[in-house]
């Protein structure tokens, strides 16, 4: 799912090359905040040993297809969630160099796509919170599996977000979605089992090359900020899907408006009203919970957008409290002791 | 096991073609950078059925490549990986919007198609573009470039280590994947039993192999700072390089030259 150069506008690839440069930054910021310069070269080694792994293909017994490991939640597995959203990101920028797969100016997207999810989102939220630093071949296999899949599906619907941005094909949004989530779907199992099997590989041979395997058991309190986190997660995914779903079958709409009209989309042409368009649609891509073309099919999309923007804001706003009043929690004790 | 001797005769060839010494290795990388991400920006920017606009940008490849004496077989490659998504992504173009746009000796070409053309296009040329800078420019010229536009320096040395490491690996795994095949007649890839222990044992290999390494440069000094080559300044050539060919970009994005051309020839 590397987006290429082709598929985006230079706004998108812009402004995602800007989000995903202010994620290196922070994670090379926390890198050498906790790095020995003995982990430098070791980064170097495990970057190669995802390139190569992801051309490994192992089958999947009964079907006749084939899949590989995926790269962020291993990487994050073994090097922690900084280190390994700077060597995904270099994985990305030599793959997009020399094998021209994803583009140059889609990097920032690719990295968003597949690194962040996977070490930010996926790795602390879904892997860690079900290890619960408590490692057991069963809960390292389910943990990686789970989140490979919620990464890779996380990734994918950014794909469709960042492509339906974009504008530059016609697939009307739920049909996008209804097409890659179920592709994504498959392709994180496969690479979920593999990435369990490995990381089980390694508990039993050598487990103290886990990220976090020698830290203590966290107090109760962490954990209950961890299920309000995941609690948010899953009001986004229900907003974005149910809002989807709610306003009648869409597919069905789309294709019928494709029959009446000829096309779902207005035509416009030139080239500046292009370019405003392109940085209304950046900015305020929801006026009226659905996008400004009018028509039923980008109502459809817009609905489903605001739906996941309304939760990231909600997410967002949670997470800033949640901060704030931990913040102040600390202070207190502090001031206790 | 042939995708992973193929990925490395690719890195290899690039790194051999990278060397040469043509006129195009010779200018500055950072105006290799300037003019790629230009010309990148400038082809993307293209309105969605735009196509005829696009045409006249297959010169600065096709030059390019003449000047950089690059074969022409590198580009088809990568286009073979590049390609396949941006297809997908916009075959619906053409099977959603019928509407036509004008008619060409008959045959009614419709706004969908020209999207899909304009896609596939766009590929063909973005995909050439890269392949010209790296082909043209060793990896860790490009590297110092990135650390000189402020890139946090562990990222770059991240980049250039696992450049580095890949090789290595590479050839580590398949001849892993030559001894497993040889055991295991008619089967392709590795049983989902075996996965497990393969790359576990990769990994740990990698693992032993990155600390033999990190000792042997702390042997030589090495003190978790990655030490680039000094490199020359940009020279006029080098200005004239990059200012020159943006300000062609600029100039072909805004007067269509296919347009231009076709009214000469049609008057």
């Amino acid at each position: 799912m590397h987006m290429a150069d082709a598929l985006i506008t230079p706004a998108v690839g812009g402004v995602m090359l800007a989000v995903s440069a202010g994620a290196i930054g922070y994670s090379a910021k926390k890198v050498k905040e906790e790095l020995d310069d003995k982990k430098v070269p070791l980064m170097g080694v495990m970057g190669a040993f995802v390139f190569a792994g992801q051309m490994i293909n192992f089958t999947i017994p009964a079907t006749g297809s084939s899949g590989h490991i995926g790269g962020g939640i291993l990487l994050a597995a073994l090097l922690g969630p900084h280190a390994a959203f700077l060597v995904i990101s270099a994985v990305l920028l030599i793959q997009a160099l020399f094998f021209a797969d994803g583009g140059l100016l889609a990097l920032g997207c690719n990295i968003f796509n597949m690194g962040f999810f996977a070490c930010y989102i996926a790795y602390p939220f879904i892997y860690k919170a079900m290890i619960h630093k408590n490692f057991t071949a069963k809960r390292i296999s389910a943990a990686s599996i789970s989140a490979v899949v919620v990464g890779l599906q996380l990734g994918a619907f950014a794909v469709v977000l960042e492509t339906l941005i974009s504008g530059i094909t016609e697939l009307p949004f739920g049909s996008f979605v209804l097409l890659m989530q179920p592709i994504h779907l498959a392709i994180g199992l496969g690479e979920g089992i593999a990435t369990a099997a490995v990381l089980s590989f390694v508990l039993k041979s050598n487990p103290v090359l886990l990220d976090g395997y020698n830290e203590e058991v966290p107090n109760p309190k962490m954990q209950s900020k961890r299920v309000i986190v995941i609690l948010l997660a899953a009001a986004i995914v229900i907003g974005g899907f149910v809002s989807l779903f709610a306003s009648g079958n869409p597919d069905g709409l789309e294709w019928s408006m494709e029959g009446v009209a000829g096309t779902a989309e207005l035509e416009s042409d030139s080239a500046a009203h292009n370019t405003a368009a392109g940085i209304q649609q950046l900015f305020a891509f929801l006026p009226d919970y659905g996008f400004k073309g009018g028509s039923e099919e980008s109502a459809a999309a817009g609905t489903s957008v605001s739906g996941i923007v309304g939760g990231s804001i909600t997410l967002g706003l949670a997470a800033l409290t949640g901060y704030l009043i931990t913040r102040s929690k600390k202070k207190k004790v502090k001031c206790q002791s | 096991m042939s995708k992973l001797t193929d990925s490395l005769n690719k890195i290899q060839s690039l790194e051999e073609l990278s060397d040469g010494s043509t006129v195009l290795h010779r200018i500055h990388p950072m105006a290799k950078m300037i003019t790629t991400i230009f010309f990148l920006v400038v082809v993307i920017s293209f309105e969605r059925h735009q196509i005829s606009g696009l045409i006249p940008f297959f010169i600065y490849p096709i030059l390019m490549m003449a000047i950089g004496e690059i074969p022409y077989k590198s580009v088809l490659s990568r286009l073979l990986i590049a390609l396949p998504f941006s297809f997908f992504a916009g075959l619906s173009n053409p099977i959603l919007d019928r509407e036509t746009a004008f008619i060409l000796i008959g045959i009614p070409v419709s706004y969908g198609l020209l999207s899909f053309l304009s896609i596939l296009l766009k590929t063909v040329l973005t995909v050439m573009a890269v392949l010209i800078m790296v082909a043209t420019t060793p990896m860790d010229q490009l590297a110092r470039q990135l650390v000189r536009i402020r890139v946090p320096k562990i990222f770059v040395m991240q980049l250039m280590l696992t450049v580095r490491y890949l090789s290595i690996l590479i050839s580590e795994a398949s001849g892993m994947m030559n001894a497993y095949h040889l055991r295991s007649i008619r089967q392709n890839g590795i049983a989902l039993d075996h996965m497990g222990t393969f790359l576990g044992q990769l990994l740990l290999r990698s693992y032993g192999r990155a600390e033999r390494v990190y000792l042997a440069m702390k042997c030589r000094g090495f003190d978790g700072d990655y030490h680039f080559a000094g490199s020359r300044n940009a020279g006029t050539s080098d200005l004239i390089f990059c200012f020159g060919l943006c300000i062609c970009f600029f100039i072909l994005r805004w007067c269509n030259f296919s347009l231009i051309v076709g009214r000469l020839f049609g008057q």
